[in-house]
């Protein structure tokens, strides 16, 4: 019995957190989130020349053949950081996805080039009625000729804007799983990419299809064999997105403990009263429970076992958690991190983002309950 | 990381599970901890001498003193299963407090003479710490014990004595040294509950049980029943636990509670459908599930962190906190799913054979060892550094 991370694991640990910490200073994130693609191009290379991009991917196509527990602690400290990347959308979501369900020939064109740092290619995950799961897609493809005729839209796709494809993910028959996976050109004729201006500060865009043709060589797997292979895709990346809010509540424990030990009120460090050690206390209960619920996702992943309650498990509380440890860390800074100086409400306003990606509390509950029940 | 038990470590809960279906049959598997129903305690007593017999009582303790020596971990699987199918091993004041305090501190002989006893079922003891006036803040005790000769004499009361009038022997803390700082003046004894001065007199609890006022007038303790070195007392209080082998399965007793409350729900029609199918109950149900699963890990991260040599997070009050906390949640939860019926105690009417009632009532011990509140300060203060 062993939940501690091996030394592989905490040496990439390190590494990450020096990168990080070196890299991702509030002053980069701030600006990252004002201008330009949302995220740094030169930190993007950056990390493909540390292998961070192929690290799960088969040594074939320029990966390390790593397993997921060994990408998780570099999602810990990108929380930790709120560094923004499309590691998530691009590397993981769509690159696994096609890792599992591509031709060779898309493999070979696509993957290497994700590896490189050169391609971003975002899987479309959700649509604008924000349901999560098979039934939340109808966007639909329709026999064209000998290719395909897409209708529908996405919503809150990350990178729309510098990707060159889209996976986009459409209804291809009358039964709940029939789904069919499509790479989109943006720029496209019938796609409209906008952005969607919102609370995270990341660039995600509302990506609209009218009739948008692509040829049968678009397909990524065979018709309706979307959702076999996504699910475990989806799995991983919940548990990445778990990572991610893990490291950003240590971060925001970091903040409130510290605080709490600094600020004298009524003559004491507020840390000295028992309502603010209570408010701290939760922080810490809500990250490390969401630390290891989500370490033993990973490891049964990693390990092949079935694992989708423990996934559900673990984004449920984490979705929750997310918020929780917002609102407690911001409960003991009282106004100093409503101040837009604070650097504490930019975990907030991600938080608000992860707590829904990829599905939130009440989803990942009901998910539990379909495992208890069964 | 290796979130699984060994193969080996896997044989020996199959061997658990065959003591268990042999001397445990399925109508007894409930822990009436607090019931003083004559037959209830006459099968504990013999159930928990059966246990002795394997030398699992002792388990992690050294052979010369009536133990095996296994591991933490072997401890811990037998205890999710005990745990797990409410077995009423009961004596936990000896096999858990006062052995592991004699095993941190005790002398050769006072281990001789108590613990081969404790792993045989043959002296059941009481617990004599919190008093009226010293409850979380227990260093503030006031029971005196005054030296003299080859004897203590000790005044004093304690309150909330469980098992009193059951036991052989108190696990008594008396202030020996009322001139130093509050936790350096303390001495545990072993404290003969057959001496003259002693007397208990009822309090009946919210569980269905007795606990017990206990008053000591004089009562003459010889000197080699003081447990290790005089003034000790509060270390050998705090270590015991980890003294004893530790092997905490809390997490079994919620799986229990959380099984035992899906099957309800599989089997109960409500407005026409099964009650499982109902939203609101399915959000009830991952919700504890999730509480199970998080008191598991933290009850194996334990396991790991004891195989290393890095200090157990937060103070090591984690678990103890969300466990306290899970509990009154868990009993209102259930009684929420099971619904009115949950007000009735045992007989055909009542749903899952009482257990929703009982748990219910039981959930407000859990206090017990320090309450909720006292544990988050010790993470805020011991686990994050916060000022005290």
């Amino acid at each position: 019995m062993d939940l501690t991370f091996n030394e592989q694991q905490r040496a990439i640990q390190q590494t990450a957190r020096d990168f990080f910490t070196a890299n991702a200073t509030a002053e980069v994130i701030r600006e990252l989130e004002e201008t330009g693609p949302g995220y740094s191009q030169e930190l993007w290379k950056e990390m493909a020349a540390l292998d961070w991009l192929g690290l799960t991917y088969p040594e074939q196509y320029g990966g390390a053949g790593a397993g997921l527990l060994d990408l998780y602690p570099i999602y810990v400290e990108m929380g930790r950081s709120i560094f923004p990347s499309p590691h998530l959308s691009t590397v993981v979501l769509a690159g696994e996805t096609i890792l599992a369900l591509g031709s060779e020939e898309q493999k070979q064109d696509i993957l290497p080039r994700i590896v490189r740092g050169d391609l971003v290619l975002p899987l479309a995950v959700i649509e604008p009625t924000g349901e999560y799961g098979p039934e939340g897609v109808h966007t639909t493809a329709t026999p064209d000729g000998g290719g395909y005729r897409l209708r529908g839209a996405k919503s809150l796709v990350p990178y729309a804007e510098a990707a060159e494809q889209i996976l986009i993910g459409a209804r291809t028959g009358p039964g709940r799983l029939d789904g069919t996976l499509f790479l989109v050109d943006p720029q496209a004729h019938g796609v409209t990419v906008e952005p969607m201006d919102n609370i995270a500060g990341y660039r995600l865009y509302a990506v609209t299809l009218e009739d948008v043709s692509v040829p049968a060589s678009a397909m990524v797997g065979g018709l309706n064999q979307a959702y076999a292979a996504a699910k475990t895709v989806v799995d991983r990346a919940r548990v990445l997105q778990c990572a991610e809010i893990v490291g950003a509540g240590e971060k925001m424990l970091d903040f409130a403990v510290g605080y709490a030990k600094d600020r004298v009120q009524f003559g004491r460090p507020i840390g000295q009263y028992q309502a603010v050690q209570y408010l701290c206390s939760d922080i810490a209960i809500d990250m490390h429970l969401a630390s290891l619920l989500s370490r033993q996702a990973a490891w049964l992943i990693d390990e092949g076992e079935p694992h989708a309650k423990e996934v559900a498990m673990a984004k449920a509380h984490a979705s929750k958690a997310a918020q929780h440890m917002a609102h407690q860390a911001h409960e003991v800074h009282a106004g100093a991190a409503f101040m837009l100086e604070h650097d504490l409400q930019l975990y907030t306003r991600r938080a608000k983002h992860w707590e829904f990606n990829l599905g939130d509390t009440a989803y990942h509950e009901e998910l539990v309950a379909q495992a208890l029940e069964a | 990381m290796e979130i699984r038990f060994t193969a080996e470590q896997e044989a020996w809960r199959d061997e658990v599970r065959a003591f268990l279906d042999k001397e445990l049959p399925p109508e007894k598997e409930f822990n009436h901890e607090f019931e003083e129903d004559p037959e209830l305690w006459d099968f504990a007593r013999e159930f928990t001498r059966r246990v002795g017999e394997q030398g699992w009582i002792g388990l992690t303790w050294p052979k010369e003193y009536g133990g095996l020596e296994r591991t933490s971990i072997e401890k811990t699987i037998m205890m999710e299963e005990f745990t797990y199918r409410e077995a009423p091993m009961i004596n936990m004041i000896g096999w858990g407090l006062a052995a592991g305090s004699l095993l941190v501190g005790g002398t050769h002989e006072q281990k001789l003479k108590f613990l081969p006893a404790i792993a045989k079922m043959e002296t059941f003891w009481a617990e004599g710490l919190t008093e009226p006036d010293a409850g979380s803040d227990l260093a503030s005790l006031q029971t005196s014990a005054v030296r003299d000769g080859d004897y203590w004499v000790v005044n004093g009361q304690k309150t909330y004595t469980t098992w009193g009038t059951h036991a052989d022997v108190l696990y008594l803390a008396a202030r020996t040294n009322p001139d130093v700082p509050k936790h350096k003046g303390i001495s545990v004894f072993c404290l003969d509950l057959s001496l003259p001065g002693i007397s208990f007199s009822p309090l009946y609890n919210l569980g269905g049980g007795r606990q017990n006022h206990t008053y000591l007038d004089n009562v003459r303790i010889p000197n080699d029943m003081m447990v290790g070195e005089e003034g000790m007392g509060w270390y050998y209080i705090m270590n015991a636990f980890y003294g004893g082998g530790g092997g905490y399965a809390g997490h079994a007793k919620y799986q229990r509670m959380l099984d035992d409350v899906v099957a309800y729900c599989k089997e109960t029609t409500r407005y026409g459908k099964p009650l499982i199918k109902d939203p609101a109950v399915r959000h009830e149900l991952a919700n504890m599930a999730i509480t199970v699963e998080t008191l598991r890990l933290l009850t194996y991260e334990g396991l790991s962190a004891a195989k290393s040599t890095e200090p157990p997070a937060f103070g090591g009050a984690m678990g103890v906190v969300i466990t306290k906390e899970a509990q009154p949640l868990f009993a209102q939860a259930i009684t929420r799913i099971v619904g009115p019926m949950s007000q009735v105690k045992k007989g055909k009417w009542a749903p899952m054979a009482g257990h929703a009632e009982e748990w219910y009532r039981g959930s407000f011990a859990n206090h017990a060892g320090g309450t909720s509140q006292v544990k988050r300060m010790v993470l805020a203060t011991r686990g994050l550094g916060l000022p005290r």
